[in-house]
């Protein structure tokens, strides 16, 4: 293979190059021949939500276009998705290419059903941003490709805030809790929406305050919620919970914090900036006093830690079509698709060049600030057992709302934490 | 014998209440179905919709392969329904009018496989589905309902067919009829309320299971209604008004099949399918 | 619907004892051999579907439990005995122990009060006047049709924290404690809703099937009691209550399996929260083994759960043996 290392280029510039040394590569299945792929379909799994129509349509097009072969997207559910992806990597046809959460990819990495990717790293990743690619890196080898990224911010009421007689915006967590004081103080509103386990915001302000959620104990890992850093986040955590009449062991999903917000009732709620979407849904008036925010930190010059959700897109180990496969990625993940991608979702595309796709989009400036001090869950094979139901985190943060110590909390989960990560692989 | 005013009074309210009790859930299903979003989510409840709006229904019946869901539901549920059935008829008449050797341990053996708890053997099921290259198929589907719906046909038509009086049977058989005849033209038709009334069983067991075809059919075109309900309740929460539209959906075959069968279901019973 | 109840009560069984059945009526030896191996192969077809989609899932969920399967061993079709270490870790474990205490008081709970309150509707609707028992009747039925995935969603709004209709009337009702009651954040008020929607869902069957039964008795019986100067709880001991037994015993052996396998309402409702606390053993294996994807600690958790569920089931079994073989006396 003698592809160029291909860097920011137009996407038209990299499908020459690509069409130029197509149809070469010796993989049993898959094999481009005269007619290119044509006749033969790939399977990609994206979950719900993460790309918009139109995106699929024009990568589609432009897939068929180059390679002949259709690709036919299936919308998965992230609510039970681990037990179906591994299921569906042991079978005979797996998906080709897959979406796959980037806390979750070190422990797909490690069973083997994910197809190495060193050669497209090489081909199209020199520039993805380094700690993006992290999760996609495991034990040096590259398994997939960041795809997105996101992170929450302070989605809140414009009409309920004015209301209170605030102007501007918070800048610092003590602001911000000022504002929803008097928000309480002043309105029939409920302050801020903030169910007890909305664990990601939970791993955000642990990020925060530079708490790890495990340490290293001789070859294995075990819980480190006991850190008074995590007892720290914790608090803050509490502190704004107790604003709120929401569910105390619920998530951000149960009801759907949107839908709450929606009522107009609710001054604001931490969240995704697509949740604005379910709010209006809910009731399309809502939409204009829709304001966002990034969440303050401690001090004004350093927003509050935010988890980097995101994903990555793998290709099965199982799947015959490997080189087609890839060639879905250089398209999908092409400048021109990425970044339409970053446009339409106000996601964080996977390079700093393509950021420029989020001007003009409230959400996406509301978030990116603190998306440099972002983070992620460890990430360690062993982590994708933590995060299966009932997740001890959760349960963490239910006890301490509900009037245990941190300390008594993570004694209490401790046990339960540690079996996971020392679960036999 | 004259009962008090109290006396008569009593078992009517009582009745009156239970009828509630056990009706308004199935109401308040249906009534939310119908209601706008803004109402569902509402401080205080909206006993009555009087907004009534049929956008739930449109995004229940509007998701994908939402007629794939119906078509694979409905042919999965009666072919296992009718395999059933027809493999239990054959054993339960030999349990119940044969005397012969294990006839015991058969009845024992039945007992056990009615207990069986599927959804923790899915895993093994699921093994064995996928080394035999059936993933994404109703064959698999069909045979295992089968299964699960057939040790309590089994033994609830053995019941059946016991109380059919065997003299009757005997009688056709005096007349010239053949045992086969016998069968087919004296028992069979007493047989059609017992018939119907494990067929519901069997209906609504095959029709809610969800476990099995969610671990064995990814494929879209494979799956079944219980799994489109299910969806509803994804990742960004509940959506009360359309997951309530789907289960109304999901429920009107059954409840009208079964106000339907019902009396001669129950005027079976009364007949004497229970003295079995 | 009905019960398969194992000693029918009265009528045409004794005409079935006098009369005789199966092939042994006949005298002609050939027809006799034919008639002797008759039953067997009428039974076949059903023996062949339970080896083959029973039997067998049961032999490879006994065979993966002896396994250290995990993610990587199902998705790389390896195969790893590992002797008995998931019967050991699950056995010395407290987890198995205390959630198998916990599935028992649970199935023992809600059959009782199944049975109990299933018994009285059904006495009731004995009582009632044609009309009122129809209007009943409805109502149990369509509790009784309602696909338990739909019935366990129905719930879980209805006992919603924010705008269900439980809370809310609790909170007009007085208890404005209530009125932001989340019944997911606790072990008991989760088993309350789940035992309220199972016995909700159960007790139709229990009230259709003895009403049914009821209507059997015949009247002879009462008048022969009312004769001997039996009051009306005389006669309910002496006369309703034995005739029924049988359907007792049936029904409620049937109540104990499906109770006890009572998944889909415990595992929807709350994932066998909070803190798994309210984990019954097939919610358990089923998060051990599929959830936590430590299929072979589930499967060996999943045998264990059957071995129980026998264990629970073998008094009646018992009674069914002894019972089959008195009548067999009189086939």
């Amino acid at each position: 293979m003698k592809r160029k290392l291909i860097s920011a280029i137009g996407v038209a510039a990299m499908m020459v190059s690509i069409a130029a040394c197509g149809g070469d590569d010796g993989d049993e299945g898959g094999k481009a021949g005269a007619d290119g792929y044509a006749g033969q379909t790939l399977t990609v799994w994206v979950m719900d939500g993460s790309s918009p129509d139109q995106w699929q349509k024009d990568v589609a097009a432009a897939f068929e276009k180059k390679t002949k072969a259709k690709v036919k997207f299936e919308v998965q559910q992230w609510n039970g998705i681990q037990q179906k992806l591994t299921t569906a990597l042991s079978e005979e046809n797996p998906p080709d290419v897959f979406e796959i959460g980037n806390t979750q990819t070190p422990a797909y990495a490690k069973t083997g059903g994910l197809a190495d990717l060193a050669d497209l790293k090489t081909e199209i990743g020199a520039d993805w941003t380094e700690s993006l690619n992290n999760s996609s890196v495991f034990e040096g080898k590259q398994y997939a490709a960041p795809w997105y990224f996101a992170n929450r911010v302070v989605l809140y009421n414009k009409k309920i805030w004015a209301e209170a007689g605030i102007k501007d915006t918070p800048k610092t967590r003590d602001e911000f809790y000022a504002d929803l004081k008097t928000i309480g103080d002043k309105t029939d509103a409920e302050p801020i929406y903030l169910p007890g386990q909305n664990w990601y915001h939970f791993v955000g302000l642990t990020i925060g305050e530079g708490a790890e959620l495990v340490k290293k104990d001789g070859d294995s890992y075990v819980s480190n919620l006991a850190d008074p850093k995590v007892a720290a986040a914790m608090e803050t955590y509490k502190k704004f919970q107790a604003l709120s009449k929401a569910p105390k062991d619920k998530d951000e999903a149960t009801p759907q914090q949107g839908e709450v917000f929606g009522k107009g009732n609710v001054g604001a709620f931490i969240g995704m900036g697509w949740e604005a979407g379910i709010a209006i849904e809910a009731n399309p008036k809502i939409e204009k006093e829709i304001g966002y925010f990034t969440i303050p930190g401690a001090t004004a010059d350093k927003p509050e830690g935010v988890f980097l959700g995101g994903s990555n897109l793998a290709v099965a180990a199982g799947s015959k079509k490997q080189e087609l496969a890839k060639e879905f990625l250089r398209i999908a993940l092409s400048d021109e698709h990425e970044g339409q991608l970053a446009k339409l979702n106000g996601v964080i595309p996977n390079k700093e060049s393509l950021q420029s796709n989020l001007e003009g989009n409230v959400v996406a400036e509301a978030a990116a600030p603190a998306a440099a001090g972002g983070g992620t869950t460890p990430l360690i094979a062993e982590w994708a057992a933590v995060e299966n139901a009932p997740n001890p985190i959760k349960t963490y943060m239910t006890a301490v709302l509900n009037g245990k110590s941190p300390a008594e909390a993570a004694a209490q989960v401790e046990e339960e934490f540690n079996k996971r990560l020392s679960q036999q692989q | 014998m004259k009962r008090s005013l109290f006396g008569r009074i009593w078992p009517n309210a009582t009745a009156v209440v239970l009828f509630i009790g056990f009706v308004f859930p199935v109401y308040w299903m249906i009534a939310t179905a119908f209601k706008p979003t803004g109402d569902i989510i509402s401080e205080d409840p909206v006993w009555f919709p009087t907004d009534i709006t049929l956008d739930h229904f449109k995004t229940a019946t509007g998701a994908d392969h939402f007629w794939t869901f119906v078509t694979n539901s409905l042919t999965v549920t009666v072919l296992a329904v009718v395999f059933s059935l027809v493999i239990a008829l054959a054993g339960s008449f030999a349990l119940a009018r044969m005397r012969f050797r294990g006839r015991r341990g058969f009845i024992i053996g039945f007992m056990l496989a009615q207990m069986a708890p599927w959804e923790v053997m899915i895993i093994a099921m699921y093994m064995i589905v996928r080394d035999a290259s059936m993933l994404n198929s109703l064959v698999p589907l069909t045979a295992f309902y089968t299964m699960m719906i057939l040790p309590f046909t089994i033994l609830t038509l053995r019941g059946f067919v016991a109380a059919v009086p065997a003299e009757l049977e005997e009688s056709a058989m005096v007349d010239g009829c053949t045992r086969m005849q016998a069968f087919r033209r004296v028992i069979l038709p007493l047989l059609a309320p017992g018939l119907m009334a494990t067929s519901m069983f069997g209906f609504i067991t095959a029709w809610n299971e969800f476990a099995l075809v969610l671990v064995l059919n990814k494929d879209a075109e494979a799956q079944t209604l219980p799994l489109w309900l299910t969806s509803f309740q994804t990742v960004f929460g509940n959506d009360w008004g359309a997951t309530m539209a789907a289960s109304t959906l999901f429920a009107v075959p059954i409840l009208i099949l079964f106000v339907f069968l019902q009396r001669r279901a129950v005027s079976g019973l009364t007949a004497g399918a229970v003295k079995g | 619907m009905t019960v398969q109840t194992e000693r029918p009560p009265s009528g045409p069984a004794d005409v079935r004892r006098t009369a005789g059945g199966g092939g042994s009526g006949r005298p002609n030896p050939r027809a006799s051999r034919v008639g002797a191996l008759a039953p067997y192969l009428l039974l076949l077809p059903a023996c062949a579907a339970t080896v083959l989609l029973l039997g067998w899932p049961l032999l490879k969920d006994l065979l993966l439990s002896f396994q250290n399967l995990n993610m990587a061993q199902l998705i790389q079709h390896v195969t790893e005995w590992n002797g008995i270490d998931n019967y050991t870790e699950v056995l010395t474990g407290e987890d198995f122990w205390r959630v198998t205490l916990r599935s028992i008081l649970f199935t023992a709970v809600n059959v009782a009060l199944t049975m109990f309150l299933g018994s009285l509707v059904g006495l009731l609707l004995a009582r009632l006047g044609k009309r009122m028992r129809f209007t009943l009747m409805i109502g149990l039925v369509l509790a009784w049709a309602m696909p338990v995935v739909a019935a366990t969603t129905v719930y879980q709004w209805l006992f919603a924290q924010r705008f269900g209709v439980v809370n809310w009337v609790l909170d007009k009702l007085g208890r404005h404690s209530m009125a932001d009651y989340s019944w997911t954040s606790d072990q008991m008020s989760t088993f309350f809703v789940v035992t309220v929607l199972i016995v909700w869902m159960s007790i139709p069957f229990v009230a259709i099937n003895l009403y049914a039964a009821t209507t059997t008795i015949p009247g002879e019986l009462y008048e022969a009691a009312a004769l001997d100067g039996a009051g009306a709880w005389k006669s309910f001991t002496t006369v309703t209550l034995p005739f029924l037994r049988p359907f007792l015993y049936a029904t409620t052996f049937l109540e104990i399996i499906w109770i006890f396998k009572a998944f889909v309402q415990v595992y929807t409702f709350n994932q066998g929260g909070p803190d798994r606390l309210t984990e019954i053993l097939p919610v358990y294996a089923y998060i051990e083994g599929v959830g936590n994807q430590h299929y072979g600690m589930g499967a060996a958790i999943a045998f264990l759960t059957i071995l129980i569920m026998i264990g629970l089931t073998a008094y009646y079994l018992r009674i069914v043996l002894k019972q089959e073989k008195e009548e067999e006396a009189g086939l």
